[in-house]
C-alpha cells in the first residue's frame, strides 16, 4: 500500500478536463486519499514528461506500445473467436440441425409406415414393421443427440421435452394397435387413430419447430462468422496510421528518414492487415457460399421432404379413413401444391430447381421433381380407383412398392432422390465450411507474433532516438 | 486503520448471522412435472350442451315406413345405381359384429354390411357390387343429403327429429341402450353416473340420451364407437353408454369390462334413404321383406347370437 505513481507508468489514465485536486501535504494520509488522488497524480506526471521532448518521446513509445499489444490481444482473440465459430458450425450447429431434421423425418415416416401397415391385410409385412422399428430407433438417437444442446435455448428445450415426452407415449399406443389388430379387434384402428392423431397434432408439430430453432441458430452463426471485425480493424488501422505519424514526427524532429525499429514495426503491423483482410475476406465469402449452397439448399429441400412426407401420410389415412377422409385428401392437394406447385414446377421443389443449377444436388433435384409429378399421377389413379368403388385396388396402389408404377414406389424413389440431394447439400456446406476453416490456419498465432513485432520494434526504434538526449 | 478493522468485523458477524439462519433449501428438482396430458381420440370433446330428446322423442311414430315396392322403373334412383354399376353405401368400419374392417382381410364385416349386402344383391343380383364408405355417426345426414352415399346402413336409429330430414326404411332391428363400465365398478345402470364422464359417438341418440338421463353425467363425444372403448380402457370415461349391440361388440374386445343396467330406451334400427328418393324408400323396405324371411336369421346367428341370445325380425309397419 505504499506503492508510488510512476511518472511513465500506464496508470489509471486520467479524464480529461478533471480538475487537479490542491496538494496535501504528504504523510498520514489513509489508502483511500491515495487512490482518489491517483488519477491526479498521473495527470501532473504525464504534463511534466510531456513539457520535454524525451518525455513527450517516451510517452509517444509507451501509447504505442500499449495500442500494438492491445491490438494483437483483441485481434487475437478475436480471430480464433471466429475459428472456434467455424469449427462449432461444422461440429456443432450443422449436425444438430441435421439431426431435428432426422427427428421430424422418421417419426413422420413412422406416422405414414404404421398406417400403411395398417392397410395391409393379413400378418403385417416384416419390411414396415422393419422400417417402422428403424424409424423410431432413429428419431430416439437423434432426439437424443438434439437434445444434448438445447439446454440453453429455453424454446428448444420445450420442445425437446414434448418429443421425450410423448414419443414413448405413440409407441405403445401403436403396440395397443398392433396387438388388437391381431386379434382381429376394430379397437386397433382406435388406438392407430389416437397415435396418429397425438403424432400430428403434437409430436411433429414441435419437432417442426425444433428443426426451426436449430437452423435458425445455425443461420445467426453463419452470420456472426462472416460479419467485418470492427473493433480490431478500427485498433490495427489506427495502429497502422499511429506508427505512420511518429514516424513523421520523428522525421521532423531529428531529420532522419528511417528509423529501423519503427519501419519493422509498420512492416509487421501491414502484413498483419494484409494477411487477416485475406484470410478474413475468403473464410466470409466460404462460409457464405456453405450457407448459400449448403445450407439454404438443404433447408428448402428438408420443408420439401417434410412436405412430401405429409402428403404421403395423407395419401394413406385417406385409405384408411376409407371415405371419411376429405379432410387429408384437401391436405394431400395442399401439401402437393407447395411441394411442387399447381402446374408441376414450382413449388418448393422449384424453387430447389432453380437455386441447385451448377450444383452437385441439381440431378437430385430435378430426379425429385419427375418422381414428385409421377407420384401425383399415381395418385390421381389411387383416386379414381378409390371413387369407383375399386377399395382393394386402390390400397394396393398406395402400399405395395414392388411395383413401379404404384403411388408407394413413386414416393419411395422421390424420398430417395431428396435424402440424396439434402446429403449432397449438407456435403457443400462441410466442404465450403472447412475450407473457410482453413484459411484462418495460424492466424490468430500469427498475428499475436505481428503485434509483439510491432510492439519491440517500437521499443528498439524510441529507444535509439532517447539515447541520443542523454 | 482501526475503524476499517471494526468495520470488517461487524460485516463478517453479519454474514455469519445470515448463514447461520438461512436453510440450505431443497434439492433441485432435475426435470419437473407435474402431470400428464392424456393422449384422447381426434375430436374427443365434452357436450356440455347437448339437447336431451333423442331415441325418447315421441312425437311421431319412427316405425311407420312407406309399403314396398320392389320393382326397378326406368329413371328411377335403382335405375340410376344400376347404370352406374355398385351401391353406394353409408356403413361403419369400427363398430363390432354390426360394421368392421376384419383386419384379416381387410374387408368390411358385420350385421349391417350383410344387410347392404342383400340390397345390393337384390339390385345387380351381386352381393359384391357396393362401394362401402366408412362416415362417423355425425356424417351420417350429410352424406344423405349432399348425396354421397345412396343409403346408409349404419346403427341409425329412426327419430322423429332424423324424419325431418331423410326419409327411413321399416326397422330390421330394435336395440335398446344400456351401460358398458369397468368389470370392478359399482355402477348398475345409467343413474349411478351422474357427473361421471360418460362417452359417446358425435350426433348420436345416446349421446343425447346421456344428455337426458337424471342425475346428469358428462357427455364426451368422439367421431366413432371404437374410441369410446379406446378411452373407458384409457381410464379416461367412467362408462360407455349406447345400443345394446354396440355394446355386446365391444365387451367381445375386452374381457375386463361388462354391460350393466337394464335397456332405457328402444333403438329402432332403420336404412337411411335420402328423402326425396321414396322409389328407394319402397324398394328398401321390399328387400328387408325378403331378407326377414331368411338371411336375417342367418346374419344374426353368426354375429349376434352368442352374444345377445335368440331374436327375430322385428315386423314391419307401413303407413
Amino acid at each position: 500500500m505504499t506503492s508510488t505513481v510512476t511518472p511513465r507508468g500506464p496508470g489509471v489514465p486520467a479524464p480529461p478536463g478533471q480538475p487537479v485536486p490542491p496538494e496535501e501535504p504528504r504523510g498520514q494520509r489513509s489508502g483511500l486519499a491515495w487512490l482518489l488522488e491517483l488519477p491526479g497524480n498521473a495527470v501532473r506526471g504525464i504534463a511534466r514528461s510531456a513539457a520535454t521532448s524525451p518525455g513527450r518521446l517516451s510517452l509517444i513509445a509507451t501509447g504505442l506500445i500499449v495500442l500494438a499489444l492491445l491490438t494483437g490481444v483483441i485481434g487475437t482473440v478475436s480471430v480464433q473467436n471466429r475459428a472456434n465459430t467455424i469449427d462449432d458450425l461444422i461440429d456443432h450447429r450443422e449436425p444438430l440441425a441435421a439431426s431435428a431434421q432426422e427427428v421430424y423425418r422418421s417419426l413422420s415416416d413412422a406416422d405414414a409406415t404404421a398406417a400403411s401397415a395398417f392397410l395391409s391385410t393379413g400378418a403385417e409385412p416384416p419390411e414396415l414393421r422393419e422400417r417402422y422399428e428403424l424409424d423410431i430407433a432413429t428419431a430416439g438417437a437423434a432426439l437424443a443427440r438434439a437434445a444434448s444442446d438445447s439446454g440453453g435455448v429455453a424454446e428448444a428445450a420445450r420442445q425437446v421435452e414434448i418429443l421425450s415426452q410423448q414419443l414413448p407415449v405413440y409407441t405403445g399406443l401403436i403396440e395397443t394397435a398392433r396387438a388388437n389388430n391381431r386379434q382381429g379387434f376394430p379397437a386397433g384402428a382406435a388406438y392407430l387413430r389416437e397415435a396418429s392423431e397425438l403424432m400430428r397434432a403434437k409430436i411433429l408439430p414441435a419437432a417442426q419447430e425444433l428443426y426451426e430453432i436449430d437452423t435458425d441458430r445455425l443461420v445467426e452463426e453463419q452470420d456472426d462468422a462472416t460479419g467485418v471485425p470492427w473493433l480490431t480493424a478500427l485498433l490495427v488501422l489506427g495502429l497502422l496510421g499511429a506508427l505512420i505519424a511518429t514516424q513523421i514526427y520523428l522525421k521532423r524532429k531529428t531529420n532522419r528518414v528511417f528509423n529501423v525499429g519503427l519501419v519493422v514495426a509498420t512492416i509487421a503491423v501491414g502484413i498483419a492487415i494484409l494477411w487477416s483482410a485475406a484470410a478474413l475476406t475468403v473464410q466470409s465469402v466460404l462460409v457464405s457460399s456453405g450457407s448459400s449452397d449448403g445450407t439454404e439448399q438443404s433447408d428448402l429441400l428438408v420443408r420439401a421432404r417434410i412436405a412430401a412426407l405429409q402428403a404421403r401420410a395423407d395419401e394413406t389415412l385417406t385409405l384408411v379413413a376409407r371415405g371419411g377422409g376429405e379432410s387429408y385428401q384437401e391436405e394431400y392437394a395442399q401439401l402437393m401444391g407447395q411441394l411442387v406447385g399447381e402446374d408441376g414446377n414450382g413449388g418448393l421443389l422449384g424453387e430447389a430447381a432453380d437455386r441447385s443449377a451448377g450444383l452437385p444436388s441439381a440431378g437430385h433435384v430435378d430426379s425429385a421433381v419427375t418422381h414428385a409429378t409421377a407420384w401425383r399421377e399415381a395418385h390421381g389413379q389411387l383416386r379414381e380407383l378409390d371413387g369407383s368403388g375399386n377399395y382393394d385396388g386402390a390400397v394396393q396402389m398406395a402400399i405395395d412398392g414392388s411395383q413401379d408404377r404404384t403411388a408407394a414406389a413413386a414416393f419411395n424413389r422421390l424420398d430417395r432422390e431428396l435424402a440424396a440431394a439434402i446429403e449432397s447439400g449438407r456435403q457443400s456446406f462441410l466442404d465450403d465450411t472447412t475450407n473457410a476453416s482453413r484459411a484462418l490456419v495460424l492466424l490468430a498465432p500469427g498475428f499475436a507474433v505481428l503485434a509483439v513485432i510491432a510492439a519491440l520494434g517500437t521499443t528498439l526504434g524510441i529507444r535509439e532516438r532517447l539515447r541520443e538526449y542523454r | 486503520m482501526t475503524p476499517t478493522k471494526r468495520l470488517g468485523a461487524a460485516l463478517s458477524a453479519f454474514a455469519l448471522l445470515i448463514a447461520g439462519c438461512g436453510s440450505p433449501g431443497a434439492p433441485v428438482d432435475p426435470a419437473p412435472v407435474g402431470s400428464v396430458e392424456r393422449p384422447q381420440p381426434a375430436n374427443a370433446a365434452v357436450e356440455n350442451d347437448v339437447e336431451g330428446g333423442g331415441s325418447i322423442d315421441t312425437s311421431c311414430d319412427p316405425t311407420a315406413s312407406l309399403s314396398p315396392n320392389g320393382s326397378i322403373q326406368s329413371g328411377s334412383t335403382m335405375d340410376e345405381i344400376q347404370k352406374r354399376g355398385y351401391l353406394s353405401v353409408g356403413v361403419d368400419q369400427n363398430t363390432f359384429l354390426f360394421g368392421f374392417r376384419n383386419p384379416t382381410t381387410g374387408a368390411l364385416e358385420g350385421f349391417d354390411i350383410d344387410i347392404a349386402r342383400e340390397v345390393a344383391r337384390e339390385i345387380f343380383g351381386d352381393p359384391n357390387a357396393v362401394q362401402f364408405r366408412a362416415i362417423t355417426s355425425a356424417q351420417r345426414i350429410p352424406a344423405l343429403q349432399n348425396g354421397d352415399v345412396d343409403i346408409v346402413v349404419r346403427t341409425f336409429s329412426i327419430t322423429c327429429e332424423r324424419l325431418e330430414d331423410i326419409a327411413f326404411s321399416t326397422v330390421y332391428y330394435v336395440a335398446g341402450q344400456k351401460v358398458l363400465v369397468d368389470k370392478h365398478s359399482t355402477v348398475k345402470g345409467i343413474q349411478d353416473l351422474g357427473g361421471k364422464r360418460v362417452c359417446a359417438a358425435k350426433e348420436s341418440t345416446s349421446l343425447k340420451n346421456i344428455a337426458a338421463a337424471d342425475p346428469k353425467p358428462v357427455p364426451v363425444s368422439v367421431d366413432d364407437w371404437s374410441d369410446c372403448l379406446v378411452m373407458l380402457q384409457q381410464g379416461q370415461v367412467e362408462a360407455v353408454s349406447t345400443d345394446d349391440t354396440i355394446l355386446a361388440g365391444m365387451a367381445e374386445q375386452d374381457p375386463t369390462v361388462k354391460i350393466v343396467g337394464e335397456r332405457f330406451t328402444d333403438e329402432l334400427y332403420g336404412i337411411g334413404v335420402p328423402k326425396e328418393n321414396e322409389d328407394m324408400v319402397r324398394f328398401v323396405n321390399a328387400v328387408l321383406e325378403r331378407v326377414r324371411g331368411g338371411a336375417w336369421q342367418q346374419s344374426y346367428n353368426r354375429w349376434l347370437l352368442d352374444r345377445l341370445g335368440p331374436a327375430s325380425p322385428p315386423a314391419p309397419n307401413y303407413q
